[in-house]
């Protein structure tokens, strides 16, 4: 016992220590210098809270940090809206060829975002595929230019780099999922809308929950899917990073900013995982049946 | 070869549901070639036949998870077309209990009352009568994980009549518990079906439970009926040679019809013509079957069946030998102090009163070895 | 038989360039010093510097940034004592000297330097206490590049912050430095009080740019898109760079380049010696220092770059169509420059601009 204990500890120490070099270490440099200050080019490492009551003080990057967790969790929802039936047809109605749909389906991943972000102007754009039909059939004269270059367009994107992800954690959570207990359902008298609600849902909330964090987490990050497609208002948290950290010099505000957005995702992902583990259903779906 | 039709469940009884030649195809795979039957209130029937002989997939277009190809279904005289699972007085317990695994015991029990909107004050006390009828009470705040095979099939059972359905179904349901379990539980179902006075369609392979279990037994092969009766008719009156060789293993003698009389018929078989009671329709020159069941040979030194012993087998009661005899394999049981030796020269006689004449053909050297 | 030649002649370059790296660090055998310069690529081509290797005693190693702030990280990192030349922007030199990263430059040694425009000489910039810490070594502008064929007039800043006409067919960079520095030229703030705004004027940047945004289609941040951008007729007016013109010009667009007379920002690279270079080292580097900014390596630039040097070397010897190109010819472009300084409060200017852009 004390034998396995012990190399149980030795066979994890090269994981914990790529843990720690890799991932610990930089947040925690990132942590500390949040509570520097800046003086033209030189770091003064002096202890202050300063950063964090600009932070906290700015409605600009409240704001900011507010609209990229709105951004998450909207493209969350639609993902998972859109993802269900897909998910269910690929698990439970391809019999053939499953892994190529499923390939199909992140053909997307692989073409690299920038990509992706030109072939949505080609779609979106002024000339693009949609004003251009739209102008073809005369049901518009001008183009529409709001296609483009705005919010909707930033979260059309967004939604279909990250679908995948989705995808894919609903249709491990499908694959999984008991076709018999529908029919139990449904010999119990239940209709679809409340198989949904109360078997479906519930039973695949494990990859719902998982594939809303991997695309809230990813939008969140994403700023250039806004920058190149959001045009005036494409805006994000992590540019305002960016533009502190690169022309600004103000390493310590950008640390304060960014280490405001970490602790705020790790709350609520921790608080997501929380409602998972406390929920009745959540215990029994996790130690599985 | 629909020997012996519903009307052997005489007049007494009221018919709840009735198969018209009902038909199921799976592309060009017939599973159901077009059936009918009967089934009275206040029975346990069981749908009994070898894996793949269609009797799931009747069950499954009783339960409206299947449309039928053809035919049709109607419980007590309503044609049950294009009406869903949900709205049909039926309710199944399926193979593996398809429990609700995020729910407790009582909300697994209770849902079927909460989806049709049920009281709550109902719905509560019916769930508890449902558990206690069970023994299942105390469980009740237990997560299906948290029980044994045994005890998630009584939840099971409480979530189906709980609904108080017409028709209770059940796929399999003893097939995932150890063999003492399943004894226990055949009591309890037949013990269940009799206080609820509910018809029971129990769908098994096991001929040992579905003469524990039934008072009305269809065996079926092939996607066809291929009798249907009680299970004394059944197995004292095979209709067919599948249906002698699949209940209790009878040992099959084929042979050509020499003669017939009313209910009897003599056959040639190779030890002899033997004459015995026979099924009705047998026509002189039409290849047929002697029927003789294990428990009815016995040695007898001028017996016409000559044999050699191959295996010989103690179990406790009696010993099962099984004899090399006319270039078949024949399986005896005898109540002795002790078994004969495996190479020993045997010769068996038997009761010809006891014999049954059965219809069809042997597709098969009867090869089924020592069955229980 | 194209096959065979394209592959001689990449054997050919494969082994010439294998041949350099095997040899070139080994030239000192000549006495040839080695000069370690840390530039842009399209700056240190072979060809450019071939007329100051042939005359020999000097080597020079190549390495090569990707932006000015990854340069500035290097050094600060510790990078300085392998470097001996860096090419800093103008505006940046004053964070490298702040950060004691410069050796002041003794222009006696530097005899091109004296051919620099009056423009360059009088600059405060690059320089502390007197002394020159980062020359100019070639500079462009910043210019308004539009679609002539999509616009009637030449447009000037005013384009950007007032009227409906192009309102949603407009580009600014995402850069606060000059989306501010534009708005101040636009609002008529003078060129020398410009990086020193107060409250006041700050807010009225602000609200210029609150309105600007509101005629933007969007926000650029690489050439190569703003490119695309004009190409596709998203955008028909945006303060750019150069390259759009030159690149949509020679695909066949009507292309026009404005260059406001309220003020055209001008960028310029300098070449800097790090603290620590001394003795032959030292005069090596101030030797292609003073090569770089000479006649041989200028027309090179002029032709491949195409950039105009900081100096006045090769102007007379190029023909009027590519002074034109690289903006020497009228040289009176030159008073309208503003070149990109620091601004002390450039936290808030970035905070501003981050404000602006969240509206």
């Amino acid at each position: 016992m004390a034998f396995a204990a012990d190399r149980g500890v030795r066979l994890a120490a090269p994981v914990a220590l790529v843990l720690v070099a890799g991932c610990v270490v930089p947040l925690a440099v990132l942590f500390v210098y949040s509570f520097f200050k800046v003086d033209f080019v030189a770091i003064v490492h002096d202890p202050t809270v300063k950063n964090y009551v600009r932070v906290a003080a700015s409605a600009t990057y409240r704001g900011l940090i507010g609209r990229a967790i709105l951004s998450g969790a909207i493209v969350a929802v639609i993902s998972a809206v859109i993802a269900y039936p897909v998910a269910w047809a690929i698990a439970k109605r391809v019999y053939l060829l499953k892994s190529a749909y499923l390939t199909l389906l992140l053909i997307p991943l692989y073409t690299g975002d920038l990509v992706r972000i030109f072939a949505w102007r080609v779609v979106l754009g002024s000339e693009g595929v949609i004003n251009s039909f739209l102008m073809w059939t005369g049901i518009v004269h001008e183009p529409i230019r709001a296609l483009l270059f705005s919010p909707f367009a930033t979260h059309v994107v967004l939604t279909y780099d990250y679908l995948p992800f989705m995808v894919m954690g609903l249709w491990l959570a499908f694959e999984s999922l008991d076709d018999r207990l529908l029919e139990a359902a449904r010999d119990l008298g239940a209709g679809e809308v409340t198989i949904f609600r109360r078997i479906v849902l519930p039973l695949t909330a494990p990859g719902l929950i998982a594939g809303a964090m991997m695309v809230f987490v990813l939008v969140v990050g994403d700023y250039l899917t806004p920058q190149l497609i959001g045009g005036s208002s494409g805006i994000t948290v992590i540019s305002a990073i960016n533009d502190l950290f690169g022309t600004a010099f103000d390493w310590p505000l950008g640390s304060a900013i960014a280490s405001s957005l970490l602790i705020i995702l790790g709350l609520l992902v921790t608080l997501a995982a929380l409602v998972v583990a406390r929920s009745t259903w959540g215990r029994s779906v996790v130690s599985g049946e | 070869m629909n020997v012996g039709r519903a009307d052997t469940d005489g007049p007494r009884a009221v018919v709840l549901l009735e198969a018209l030649g009902l038909a199921k195809s799976y592309g060009p795979v017939a599973a159901v070639q077009g059936v009918d039957f009967r089934l009275p209130v206040n029975a346990y029937v069981t749908l009994l036949g070898p894996s793949g002989c269609g009797k799931t997939s009747i069950l499954r277009m009783i339960g409206g998870f299947e449309t039928p190809s053809a035919g049709s279904l109607r419980l007590d005289g309503a044609d049950l077309a294009g009406v869903g699972p949900a709205e049909r007085p039926v309710n199944t317990v399926f193979q593996s209990y398809a429990l609700f695994p995020h729910m407790t015991v009582a909300d697994n029990v209770a849902f079927g009352l909460e989806v049709k909107g049920r009281d709550r004050n109902e719905t509560k006390i019916r769930t508890a009568r449902a558990l206690a009828l069970v023994r299942m009470t105390d469980m009740a705040d237990r997560r299906p994980n948290q029980l044994s095979g045994g005890q998630q099939q009584r939840v099971a059972l409480a979530r189906a009549i709980v609904n108080e359905p017409r028709l209770l179904l059940l796929d399999e349901p003893l097939s995932a518990l150890d063999r003492r379990m399943r004894k226990d539980m055949q009591i309890e179902l037949k013990d269940l079906q009799r206080r609820l006075g509910l018809t029971f369609v129990h769908v098994t392979h096991d001929q040992e439970e579905a003469f524990a279990l039934s008072d009305h037994l269809i065996v079926m092969n092939a996607g066809r009926i291929e009798q249907q009766g009680t299970p004394e008719e059944i197995y004292r009156r095979p209709a067919t040679t599948f249906v002698a060789d699949f209940i209790g293993g009878a040992n099959l003698f084929p042979g050509q019809i020499l003669a017939t009389s009313d209910g009897a018929a003599t056959i040639a078989t190779a030890f002899g013509p033997v004459t015995a009671a026979s099924v009705s329709g047998l026509s002189v020159g039409s290849t047929a079957a002697l029927c003789l069941r294990p428990e009815l040979l016995t040695p007898q030194p001028d017996g016409p069946i000559l044999s050699t012993v191959r295996h010989v087998v103690f179990q406790g009661a009696d010993w099962l030998v099984e004899v090399e005899a006319a270039e078949r394999t024949v399986t005896l049981r005898l109540e002795s102090e002790r078994g004969p030796e495996p190479g020993e020269r045997l010769a068996i006689g038997f009761d010809a009163a006891s014999a049954w004449i059965t219809a069809g053909t042997i597709a098969t050297e009867a090869g089924h070895g020592v069955r229980g | 038989m194209t096959f065979t030649l394209r592959r001689r002649e990449l054997l050919k370059s494969v082994l010439a360039g294998a041949a350099f790296s095997a040899v070139g660090p080994l030239r000192p055998a000549q006495a040839a010093e080695a000069v370690s310069w840390l530039t842009w690529e399209n700056l240190a081509k072979d060809d450019y510097l071939a007329a100051l290797i042939e005359k020999g005693g000097i080597s020079i190693e190549k390495s090569f940034i990707g932006t000015d702030d990854e340069q500035f990280a290097k050094l600060r990192a510790g990078g300085a004592s392998s470097v001996d030349l860096i090419t800093p922007g103008l505006d940046k030199v004053e964070y490298y000297v702040a950060s004691n990263l410069l050796q002041p430059i003794d222009l006696a040694k530097v005899p091109n330097a004296a051919k620099l425009y009056d423009t360059f000489k009088a600059t405060t910039l690059g320089k502390k206490d007197g002394k020159t810490y980062g020359i100019p070594f070639y500079w462009g502008i910043n210019p308004v590049v539009y679609r002539a064929d999509l616009m009637d007039a030449e447009p000037d800043w005013s384009v950007f912050f007032e009227g409906e006409k192009y309102k949603g067919k407009l580009a600014m960079r995402d850069y606060a430095l000059e989306g501010i520095m534009i708005a101040a030229l636009y609002l008529g703030i003078p060129k020398d009080k410009m990086f020193d705004l107060d409250d006041k004027q700050l807010a009225e940047v602000k609200k210029a740019l609150i309105a600007q945004k509101k005629l933007l289609r969007t926000y650029w941040s690489s050439i190569g898109d703003l490119t695309n951008l004009f190409a596709t007729g998203e955008v028909v007016c945006a303060f750019s760079w150069v390259p759009p013109y030159f690149d949509l010009t020679a695909r066949g667009l009507k292309m026009g380049m404005a260059k406001p007379k309220a003020g055209v920002i001008g960028w310029c690279d300098t070449l800097a010696i790090p603290a620590g270079v001394s003795g032959a080292k030292l005069d090596a580097t101030l030797k292609l220092v003073d090569y770089l900014l000479g006649p041989d390596y200028g027309k090179k630039l002029a032709y491949g770059g195409p950039y105009a040097q900081s100096t006045s070397s090769t102007r007379d010897a190029l023909p009027a169509e590519q002074q034109e190109k690289i903006f020497i010819k009228d040289l009176s472009v030159m008073d309208s420059f503003v070149w990109k300084a620091n601004p002390p409060r450039y936290t808030e200017w970035v905070a501003l601009w981050n404000e602006v852009k969240a509206s």
